[in-house]
This record gives C-alpha cells, structure tokens and sequence, in this order.
C-alpha cells in the first residue's frame, strides 16, 4: 500500500490511534462506519481519478485496508509491494 | 428576486408553484442552464423563503424535497424532472435505519420488478413520479442499494394519503409496490451507489431545510411581536413588558446564530457536499424552531390554538426533528466526526 493510499485511509479510522496501516486490519473494527464508508469511497475515487466499477462495490470491498488497496489497484493498474 | 409565487393563490399545491418557477426561468437560476445535480444554496433559500411567505407548510415541505434533492438527484444522472417528484426512502419498519430496508428490486437483463412499502412519503398523492430507494441484495452495506424513478400510476402501485389533518398540501402517503414491472430505463445511477448519491443530495436538502426553518421562524417571531403590540396589560402593550421583550430577542438571537451557521456552512455544503456540515446545520436547525416556536406558541397565549394558529404550526414543525434524519441521527454523525468539528472551530 503506497503512502497516498494510507494517508487518505488514516482519517476513517479514528480508533487505529498509532498502530500502523496494515492489509489486514479491519476498516470497521477500526472505526469505518456505514456513512464513513460512502465518505472513504468518495475519497478513493478523487484520490486515484477511479470510479469503482459494480463489481467492486461490495462490502468485501470495504471489508479491510488490503481489500480495498487491491480494488484501488485493479483500476489504477499500479503495482506496488504491501 | 422577482416573487413567481405571489401570483398563485395560497392554497395552490406544489406541482402549480412548481410549474411557475420553472415558467418565470427560477429553476435555471437555481440549477443553471446544463442542470449537473448541483445548485446554487442562496437561490434556493430565497425560493423556499418565498414559498414560506405565500404557501401552506406542507406545499413548502414538498417544494423542498422537489428541489434539494429529487431534481438534483435525477439531473446528477442526467435525467429531468417531469413535474413533481416524491422521494420515496423510509421503509415501512426500518424509519431512519435506511440500511435495514426492505423494499426489494430485481435487476434483470431488460426489466426490473419492485417490491415493497414507503411510508410517511412527501408528494405521495400529488407527485407523478417516486425516486425510489431499493436494495438489489441482501445486507446492510451500502452497496446493496439502488434508486428506481416508479411512475405512480404504474400498474401493481397502490397509494393512500397519510391519516392525519397535519401538513395539508404536502401530498404525504404511503406507497405500496407489488410486483411493479418496469424497463431498466427506470433505474437511475448504477446499482450500489444509491445510498452514497443519497448522502450528498440529503446533505443539500438539509442546508434547505435549515434555511426554511430560519425563514418560519423569523416570521414566527415577527407574527408574535405584532400580536402582543395589539394585546394590552394597564395600559402597556404585552410586546413591552420587559419580559417579553427578553424571550423575543433571546428567540431572535438564536435564529441569527443559525442564520451565522447557514451563511457560513452553505457553500461548504452545496459545493463540497460536506455531510458533516450539513449534520451539525440539521441539527442546530430542528433545535432552533423547537425552542423559538416554543417560545412563540406560548407567548401567544390562548389565541395560538386558533386553527392555522403558531400551535399547529409548531407542531408540524417537529418535523425539523424527525425528517430528512431524525435529530439523533445527525447527532450520530456529528458525533462520528467530533474531532474534525472541534478542529473546524479552532482558531
């Protein structure tokens, strides 16, 4: 996950405190809520230029930081190490 | 501003003031002339300012619906609002909890097929048309979840007026959708972004509502003055009694606080869609008309029980409260975002 991607990440997740931004980590056990999620989308989409397609709105989409960073990569094509 | 809506008589109902704002060319000035789904905050709060001046209530209600968010709904996905449109959200059981709904559509290769209930629908019975919020599968996500624009006439929809003697002219009903057969042309935006495209228009539609509350009370409170100039205690008029004169200008200072907030909020929530602005603007508004109409209500004694008195109009204003998100859930969402509000204040 490349820093632009954690640093928009980072505001939705108001109980990760210091712990560091990892794929795993679980969005709502972190604090994503339901209209946190519209936001977070919104923000992905002006972030990177992208619109997720249907196939990507999904709650797995939204499920973790990994998840979403892959949905985020299949429509940007880049390729970083997580 | 030229005011359209002198021309009709009040009891006109929102499709007639509708039509002449769209005949004066008030609506391109409040959507431009390549409507996009924006609009711009001052036009609109001086139309529905106009339309509180001359019209019921319940016709403003459904103006307000119409304009800040059906309309711009539609025109966000470049459709156009033939006439009247209803915004048919809340479910039967599941009121603002819009993730639980049940309503149902059945996306298929060239139909869908809806099912389900809305109840307590602005423009219900006086709208041609329903923006209705659908899921498209199971879950609360909200992905799950996708607008259908139902002619209200479509066979297998069935409407009744709302049981109550409140709102007149405001249409409100429920709509019930049986089997109800329509082209996928009647979907609006892609499956999975109703609920996202929502929050932005309710966001806008709140800023409205927020500027109609300010507007009824400011006339509330003007309605009040000059009443209690007319009614004597000695031979002092009651609007002098220092008391009075207290309550008054505590109701007038806290309709300029929420004047303040809309002023500096309205760019930030009609342009930038900033729903957390739009929360603390709701909330500060259902909380505003409580206690300013309270005020007004009693201040007005016995005459404010008078039919179409500030009693009736108090109590149909606690829809500030429950409306467009009850008041504890735009205090939910402030409360999500208390550290960005905090620091919003921050000098």
């Amino acid at each position: 996950m490349d820093a632009r991607f954690t640093g928009m990440l980072k505001p939705f997740l108001p109980h990760l405190n210091d712990r560091p931004i990892t794929p795993d980590i679980s969005l709502r056990q972190y604090g994503l809520d339901s209209m946190q999620a519209i936001e977070l989308m919104f923000a992905v989409e002006d972030t990177f230029g992208v619109e997720l397609t249907d196939e990507l709105l999904t709650d797995e989409t939204f499920g973790s930081a990994g998840a979403l960073w892959e949905a985020v990569q299949s429509l940007t094509g880049v390729r970083t190490a997580s | 501003m030229p005011d359209v809506l002198t021309e009709l008589p009040p009891g006109a109902e929102a499709g007639a003031a509708l039509a002449a704002l769209g005949d004066s060319g008030e609506l391109t000035r409040l959507y431009g002339s390549e409507p996009d789904g924006t609009l711009d905050p001052v036009v609109l709060r001086g139309l529905l300012g106009d339309a509180h001046a001359r019209l019921r209530p319940g016709v403003v209600l459904s103006l307000l619906v119409h304009l800040a968010s059906a309309a711009p709904l539609l025109a966000e996905h470049g459709r156009t609002a033939t006439g009247l449109v209803a915004l048919a959200a809340t479910d039967t059981n599941s009121g603002s909890d819009l993730t639980a709904l049940s309503t149902a559509v059945e996306i298929g290769p060239d139909t869908v097929v809806l099912d389900g209930a809305k109840r307590w629908v602005t423009s219900a019975t006086t709208a041609g048309h329903a923006l209705v919020l659908a899921r498209h599968r199971p879950g609360r996500h909200f992905t799950n979840f996708t607008w259908v624009l139902v002619p209200l006439n479509a066979p297998g929809v069935t409407v009744r007026a709302s049981d109550t003697t409140m709102f007149a002219g405001s249409g409100v009903g429920h709509v019930d959708f049986s089997s109800v057969s329509l082209g996928r042309s009647a979907l609006v935006g892609r499956p999975g972004r109703a609920l996202a495209v929502f929050a932005r228009h309710m966001a806008v539609e709140r800023l409205g509502s927020a500027a109609w509350a300010i507007e009824l009370c400011r006339k509330a409170i003007a309605d009040t003055a000059r009443a209690l100039e007319l009614r004597t205690v000695g031979d002092e008029p009651l609007r002098h009694a220092p008391l009075v004169r207290h309550r008054l200008a505590e109701c007038a200072v806290r309709v300029s606080a929420l004047h303040g907030l809309w002023t500096t909020s309205c760019r930030r929530i009609a342009v930038d869609r900033d729903t957390t602005a739009a929360a603390v603007l709701k909330a500060a508004s259902s909380a505003v008309v409580d206690r300013v109409l309270g005020e007004c209500a009693h201040l007005q004694g016995a005459d404010g029980f008078a039919s179409g008195g500030v009693q009736q109009l108090r109590a149909e204003a606690a829809v500030f409260g429950i409306g467009g998100g009850t008041t504890e859930v735009v205090l939910g969402n402030v409360a999500d975002r208390l550290d960005v509000v905090l620091n919003g204040l921050a000098s």
